[in-house]
């Protein structure tokens, strides 16, 4: 039982990490969130940072493509995220960090899937 | 007092040559003590690594009929406070490194800088971590044992540090230039520890917002299995120019649960793709260059 709450635990503090990759998080607000629904464009799966491309249909019908930047490849395979996860088309429910500068892209924290799978990119940081 | 300190340090050492000594170790805190006050005994890294030279004696090296056994894919198990170089550094709290006056003011300054938005990684710009920053890198790493040589291989800007366990020396010194993983000789003890000393190393930082190493940086790091799934590191820095004292951690690597193989080592390029570009800016934060979503 205190393995499995040292281990709860570390995946938690694991989830509240910024990315970890190959630069600073200097360019996103980690003190905001942003939450989008919308589909995907492109699962960009590449080393040292995958983005998860998606198109968002805005309140005026018009559509705003987002990027959300996760860990690379072999953390997301970690985390039990590989490329064939994601498919273009696939809905989806994504929370992030969003940029400073007001660009549409921002640092994928938590997504949420329309049959209820939870996908944190940052699970895989767990050693085991 | 003197010889009950040389005792511990002693006993710290023969720890590190003998692995039932080393279970006999009470406690983390013992241990790293004792492992502290032994860096301390010796003015260099040389120094400390001859001393386990002596330690091992003639029995040393390995044959591919005798082995250890160090396959399948690890990864470092980072500590509460995040990228932190040293395993023993608190959440919120700097690294208990003794550095001197203008490093310590740089490093505090960096942490400053950070904490207010504006930091910059030199992997960023593609620099590879080199040594010892890769050892605090917390994505893949795989290992190859020859009975000449080891290879430690990091994921990230997909490095290979060559360990020559064959009994050379290292470079001459008048032949010596710095690079960012050194120069690295070794040997194996009878019961499989690998002990190896790395110099010609250059400038760093040992990780994001910790603070730098100077060229004059020289290593003694200790590796061995402590049970199937953990390869524990010693591993101590000295560095004339930024360190006050050796400064020693420990880390332990896990062998990932990869039943399915599909946890692998890929090529890490910094730049590979538009949307992993960035660029340091006048203030010194990070921004991407540009992005490209279409």
């Amino acid at each position: 039982m205190n393995k499995l709450r040292i281990l709860t635990g570390l995946i938690l503090a694991m989830t509240l990490m910024p990315l970890q990759a190959h630069h600073s998080t200097a360019m996103f607000d980690d003190q905001r969130e942003i939450t989008v629904t919308g589909t995907i464009k492109e699962f960009q799966y590449t080393n040292p940072h995958s983005w998860l491309i998606i198109d968002v249909t805005n309140d005026d019908g018009s559509v705003t493509t987002w990027g959300f930047e996760a860990e690379g490849p072999t953390t997301l395979t970690r985390s039990g995220i590989r490329k064939s996860t994601l498919p273009p088309g696939t809905k989806i429910t994504i929370t992030g960090h969003p940029m400073k500068d007001g660009r549409s892209a921002a640092a994928w924290v938590v997504a949420e899937l329309e049959d209820g799978t939870v996908l944190n990119p940052r699970a895989g940081f767990v050693a085991r | 007092m003197k010889n009950t300190l040389m005792s511990a340090v002693y006993a710290a050492g023969l720890a590190l040559i003998c692995v039932h000594c080393l279970a006999q170790i009470p406690s983390p805190d013992a241990e790293r003590n004792a492992m502290i006050e032994l860096g301390k005994q010796f003015d260099t890294a040389e120094d400390l690594y001859n001393y386990f030279v002596d330690q091992a004696g003639s029995n040393t090296g390995i044959s591919y009929d005798n082995m250890p056994d160090w396959s399948g894919v690890y990864s470092w198990q980072f500590p509460p406070a995040g990228l932190a170089y040293d395993t023993f550094q608190e959440p919120g709290k700097l690294a208990d490194v003794k550095l001197y006056p203008e490093y310590q003011q740089k490093y505090e300054e960096r942490v400053a800088l950070r904490d207010a938005g504006i930091e910059f990684d030199p992997l960023g710009n593609c620099q590879p971590p080199g040594a010892p920053r890769g050892l605090s890198e917390p994505f893949l790493r795989e290992y190859a044992i020859q009975p000449h040589q080891t290879w430690l291989m990091n994921e990230v800007a997909s490095e290979t540090r060559r360990i020559y366990t064959d009994g050379r020396t290292h470079l001459n010194e008048l032949d010596r230039f710095p690079t960012y993983d050194g120069d690295s000789i070794g040997f194996w003890t009878s019961d499989h520890k690998l002990v190896v000393h790395t110099n010609q190393l250059q400038w760093g930082m040992y990780q994001r917002g910790q603070p730098d190493y100077s060229d004059q940086i020289e290593l003694v790091e200790v590796y061995q299995k402590a049970d199937d799934k953990t390869l524990v590191l010693h591993v101590w820095a000295y560095d004339p120019e930024v360190l006050m004292e050796p400064w020693y951690t420990r880390k332990e690597y896990i062998q990932l649960t990869n039943t399915d193989k599909q946890i692998r080592m890929h090529y890490w390029y910094c730049f590979d793709g538009q949307n992993n570009a960035v660029e340091e800016q006048e203030d010194g934060s990070t921004n991407f260059i540009d992005f490209d979503f279409d």
